[in-house]
């Protein structure tokens, strides 16, 4: 083999090694090992006093090219190192600038949350007056004048002879009044009780009422729809339980709890250990509100409930005072982001 | 109401464990909200006897009582005023835990150690009687557990009651529900009757001069009657139903009231002043004074019980002092009556008093079980306080009440509940609610007078579904499949705009819309407000007439809870008096307000918000909902700073106002920094928005843009500037924007820089320079005519 061959290998071997060199350390033994004093191609060079004229100028100009190539290549990849370096700079964990989003309000987030389900259900959105009158938020629903039943719900009366609506089941009214079977429809809003502030009391709350009428309508149906609803707000292995209860706009009444959701029934202290919670109260509309709206009870029946909708935020997220929700701090507003 | 567990029991025969009874009961709609054991703090109290009693150096107000318990004799501290040597009291050990959550532990006081303690009714959760300790029989063996010797090993349950079932306010009452669940027979309590032969009609007369409002009243006459506490099996009932002992009369009344439901009075015979009762409605101005002590003047409103001359009692709600039962009586005038219950409503009411006996009858007693409940009253008055009892009972009646009869088809209540009950099973559960029933199909059913609430036949349904349970209706969901439903109107827009302004960083607030109206004068005195005729609170007295106030409540509340950067929205009413025609009008409303600094963060510095972050939310708004451009037009608010005080239009609406709260309202609010609010009528923003008609094709011919910097008096308005620029640009400017705004060094004083970017394009064919130099030119020298621009244009 001949000088120039062994040149060419060891051209060959460095310039591999150069390339799977991964750090400034691996680069530099290379060159010491290859250009170094004592290094391979050194050697080479320093031979060449011994060799033949002929051989001598071939070798010499060729090793003193390699010489020159594998310096520019180490240096490169010295560089080429030093680059990447550089580039990792590059700091992705700065907070990104984009605009701040606002919340909307947690009542607002849940009614709409209640009625999208009942939307799905083909319920259609209604709305009334939050000024009612007597006729409307009671007479028309079975509360005769002085009944007891008025003292369940304590009234806020208003110059001018109407009042605060104590729930929202007023739009039934109204709604029965203005249209035909099948009726089926979802009435959110604002309700007021003249009730002293206090965590578990105020004197504005929100309500979503739904109500159904057409040819046919059983208690059944009140039943598979609250299930239905029940399971699709909170969880498909909520069960329901149905308790005999008195609202003189219905009739059957019932009062309807649900298995805890946090502990799925197990017991715990949001349910203040008995696996229940009592989420919202419906019954069959009595007989004398679809007369009173313009229907033959005997022809067509209905269903109606109601619900509260800062309970259900307050049993969902666990918050302990109903003022929270007025006072509109925004360490409490922005926590529902 | 609160019943206990052992008396349920004895009235149905029913052993059902106490969680059961009351889940069972709950479910038939009688809810049971609490069970409480009655011997919860009766763990480790015996029967002790105090032997001595001895000061103790340096304190005057408690003694050392040596008190025997059996086994030994223990050192117990006690201040209770009314401990003697030879009482027997209840002692509680050391390690016993009280009512209170206070655990007996061995304490040293003023160098005597207490080892025990002697206890009130109160301490053992026995009642609420905390005036001094509880001193018991004589024949209470000493060193016995009290529970034991008490026989009190009982629970309360406390029920929950709806206002349409009066006759749940009574043990029978509750027991009725269970019978009819278990099928069985309720044990009535016992009222056989020993008489004297002397006839009581002899010795009292009754009258009724209103029988609308007393239908029924009933009279008796117990003579020669032993007045002192009551036997403990009687104490242990009203204990349990929260009620405290008082005497053996007094607690008889009491106990009846309880047992049937029917409210009982009994007045002491030699001071009721005649042999004469007159039932009739007070005079207006009257005066009595009620056993509480308290003196009233009366209205026609009130019913009263008078003995011909003044009023004895106020009827149905509370007796009268000067014929109280006292520990002298001897003779009785037992009432037993029944009374409107609208009557007793209003009468209570004015009267300021809700007593156990109003709220039974305002909610209505059984008519007809009046003269059973005077017959069992005067058999305990025999058996317990030794009274004779006079021959029969003087029964006014004018105005019978009879049971009603309702048809029942149970094809129609199956329909009702979905359900397949059969009609036999229907015919057995009215009978097991002691009911008649006659014929199959329709069914009559008579519901006895004590079941005010049936009337109807939906009110039947309603029995058969509370006694069958609710549990076996099926849950059907194939009536209610989709249908198409529209959407509102209303609804839509709001929660798009809660959408947007969320996305554009405003948090949305909600107030309750109950404010001040002191407040509200100052930040608009002229607004027409409503009153609430019955506040709450003075504070909350009026319902809001505008969301500036309310935002400007949520600020204060921020600002004081150190929350200085708001962005905040509200959609909401402001609520008006009706109109001259009546009208009364809820105008829904979108608040926006900013106030305090935006967020800094490593790139953007924080600056202040102000009036353009209210605009800039609108603007956008608008953009989405396709609302043509805003102008402001200067209007005073009393609530805005004179300078930065706008209407806003759009179009031709005036669709709100937006400014700059006044110095004087932010003070009053605690506010020490600016805040900028608009409101804005939603009915308006909704009839302005449309949605998109056409797409626009996209741009195919090349833009041109050219910025103009020129510089005018700082009162030369912007908006007015772009709208004359786009005007002499005609279509061929697609866009007029402003890119820089500069007042300061370097601009003349009063005087205002600005750039405008304008961009140059056509739709149908592309621009020579030499047009766009021209539309340029023109734009210059009208801005140079118009507005005395000075052109900066390099």
């Amino acid at each position: 083999m001949s000088l120039l061959d062994d040149v060419a290998n060891l051209r060959r071997e460095a310039v591999e090694k150069i390339k799977g060199a991964d750090s400034a350390d691996t680069l530099g033994r290379i060159k010491v090992r290859y250009l170094g004093r004592k290094g391979l191609l050194t050697a080479i060079l320093r031979g060449l006093k011994d060799l033949p004229d002929d051989q001598r100028k071939a070798v010499g100009a060729r090793a003193n090219q390699i010489r020159a190539e594998l310096e520019q290549q180490i240096a490169e990849a010295v560089t080429g190192l030093s680059t990447e370096k550089s580039a990792s700079a590059f700091d992705p964990t700065l907070p990104g600038t984009a605009q701040q989003i606002g919340a909307m309000h947690i009542v607002s987030q849940v009614m709409n949350e209640i009625c999208q389900t009942f939307y799905g259900m083909g319920f259609e959105i209604a709305r009334g007056p939050d000024v009612e009158t007597d006729y409307y938020n009671f007479e028309s629903l079975n509360f005769p004048p002085d009944h007891p039943a008025r003292d369940m719900q304590d009234t806020f009366f208003v110059e001018g002879g109407r009042l605060l609506r104590t729930h929202t089941t007023p739009v039934q009214t109204r709604e029965l009044e203005r249209r035909n079977p099948p009726i089926k429809i979802i009435a959110p809003g604002k309700t007021f009780r003249n009730e002293e502030i206090s965590t578990r009391a105020h004197v504005a709350f929100h309500q979503v009422d739904g109500f159904l009428v057409d040819e046919g309508v059983t208690m059944s149906d009140l039943k598979g729809t609250l299930v239905a609803f029940c399971r699709a707000f909170f969880g498909e292995d909520t069960k329901l339980k149905f308790r005999p209860s008195f609202f003189p706009f219905t009739e059957p009444s019932a009062e309807v709890d649900i298995t805890c959701f946090l502990c799925k029934g197990k017991g715990c202290q949001l349910c203040k250990f008995s696996g229940w919670l009592e989420i919202l109260g419906c019954g069959m509309i009595h007989p004398n509100v679809l007369t009173t709206g313009g229907y033959d009870p005997e022809k067509y029946t209905g269903w109606a409930f109601g619900m509260g909708v800062e309970r259900v935020a307050m049993l969902k997220y666990k918050i302990n005072d109903i003022r929270l929700f007025f006072n509109n701090n925004i360490r409490f507003l922005r926590q529902f982001v | 109401m609160k019943v206990s567990y052992h008396w349920l029991k004895e009235l149905t025969g029913l052993d059902w464990p106490v969680e059961e009874m009351a889940e069972r009961l709950t479910l038939c709609g009688t809810a049971c909200e609490d069970i409480v054991s009655t011997s919860r703090y009766l763990d480790r109290v015996v029967v002790g006897e105090v032997l001595e009693l001895h000061p103790v150096p340096g304190a005057d107000k408690i003694r050392r009582a040596v008190t025997a318990i059996g086994s030994e004799n223990l050192d117990i501290i006690c201040g209770a005023p009314n401990v003697a040597a030879g009482q027997k009291v209840p002692v509680a050990l050391i390690g016993a835990k009280l009512d209170s959550g206070f655990e007996v532990k061995k304490v040293k006081i003023k160098g005597v150690t207490s080892c025990g303690m002697i206890c009130s009714q109160a301490e053992l959760g026995i009642s609420d009687d905390h005036s001094g300790i509880w001193v018991l029989d004589d024949d209470a063996t000493v060193g016995k557990p009290l529970a034991e010797c008490l026989d009190y090993d009982d629970y309360i349950l406390d029920f929950e009651l709806t206002p349409d079932r009066a006759d749940s306010m009574s043990a029978i009452g509750i027991a009725r529900d269970l019978a009819a669940l278990a099928s069985v027979k309720i044990r009535y309590p016992s009222f056989d009757l020993e008489e004297s032969a002397e006839s009581a009609a002899d010795h009292i007369q009754v009258s009724i001069a209103d029988e609308e409002a007393c239908p029924r009243f009933t009279a008796r006459i117990i003579r020669d009657v032993t007045i002192g506490p009551s036997p403990w099996w009687l104490q242990k009932k009203l204990l349990s139903c929260g009620m405290r002992p008082i005497s053996n009369v007094v607690d008889i009344t009491n106990l009846v009231m309880l047992e049937t439901g029917n409210p009982v009075h009994a007045f002491d015979l030699d001071r009721f002043g005649s042999d004469e009762v007159l039932v009739r409605r007070a005079v207006e101005g009257e005066k009595m004074t009620t056993l509480d002590g308290k003196e009233h003047t009366l209205t026609p409103d009130v019913l009263l019980i008078t003995n011909g001359k003044e009023g004895k009692a106020a009827a149905g709600v509370m007796g009268g002092e000067d014929s109280e039962v006292s520990s002298e009586t001897r003779n009785i005038l037992l009432e037993v009556a029944y009374f409107s219950p609208s009557v007793i409503r209003k009468s209570r009411r004015h009267l300021g008093i809700i007593s156990e006996a109003s709220s039974r009858f305002e909610k209505g007693v059984d008519p007809n079980n009046v003269p059973g409940a005077s017959a069992r009253v005067a058999h305990l008055f025999h058996d317990v306080c030794g009274g004779s009892v006079l021959k029969g009972v003087v029964d006014c009646y004018p105005k019978r009440i009879d049971p009603v009869t309702v048809s029942f088809r149970p094809d129609r209540c199956n329909k009702v509940l979905g359900t397949d009950i059969r009609p036999e099973r229907m015919k057995q559960i009215f009978a097991d609610l002691e009911f008649e029933v006659d014929g199959s199909d329709p069914m009559k059913v008579t519901a006895p007078t004590f079941r005010h609430d049936i009337n109807l036949e939906i009110d039947l349904i309603e029995e058969v579904a509370r006694v069958e349970g609710y549990d076996s209706i099926p849950d059907a969901q194939e009536n209610i499949g989709p249908l198409f439903t529209p959407t509102h109107e209303e609804d839509v827009f709001e929660d798009e705009v809660r959408r947007m302004m969320t996305g554009a960083g405003f948090d949305e607030m909600i107030s309750h819309g109950l404010v001040h109206s002191r407040q509200a004068a100052i930040i608009d005195s002229g607004l027409p407000y409503l009153k609430i005729v019955n506040p709450v609170s003075e504070d909350l007295d009026m319902m809001r007439n505008s969301l500036v106030h309310t935002g400007l409540i949520a600020v204060n509340h921020n600002v004081a809870h150190r929350n200085m950067d708001l962005r905040l929205f509200e959609i909401g009413k402001a609520y008006f008096p009706p109109d001259p025609d009546g009208l009364w009008l809820e105008d829904n409303r979108l608040m926006i307000l900013v106030t305090g600094n935006s967020p800094a963060s490593w790139r953007n510095a924080s600056r202040p918000f102000d009036f353009y972050d209210v605009t800039g939310a609108i603007e956008s708004m608008g953009e989405h909902f396709g609302w043509p451009s805003l102008r402001f037009e200067a209007e005073t608010a009393p609530y805005y700073e004179e300078e930065v005080s706008f209407s806003i239009r759009c179009g031709d609406t005036e669709i709100g106002t937006i400014g700059q709260i006044t110095e004087t309202i932010l003070k009053k609010f605690d506010i020490k920094q600016p805040v900028h609010i608009a409101e804005l009528k939603i009915s308006d923003l909704i009839k302005l928005s449309r949605d998109l008609s056409e797409f626009e094709p996209l741009p195919i011919y090349p833009a041109a843009p050219r910025d103009l910097a020129l510089v005018v008096n700082e009162t030369v308005q912007v908006g007015q500037v772009l709208e004359r620029i786009r005007s002499v640009a005609g279509d061929m400017a697609e866009t007029v924007d402003v890119f820089d705004y500069y007042k300061g060094k370097q601009i003349a004083e009063g005087m205002k820089s600005v750039g405008i970017a304008i961009v140059f394009r056509l739709k149908h064919r592309s621009l020579a320079s030499q047009e766009i130099d021209k539309v340029q030119l023109d734009i210059i020298e009208m801005l140079q005519r118009e507005f005395k621009a000075e052109i900066r244009t390099k």
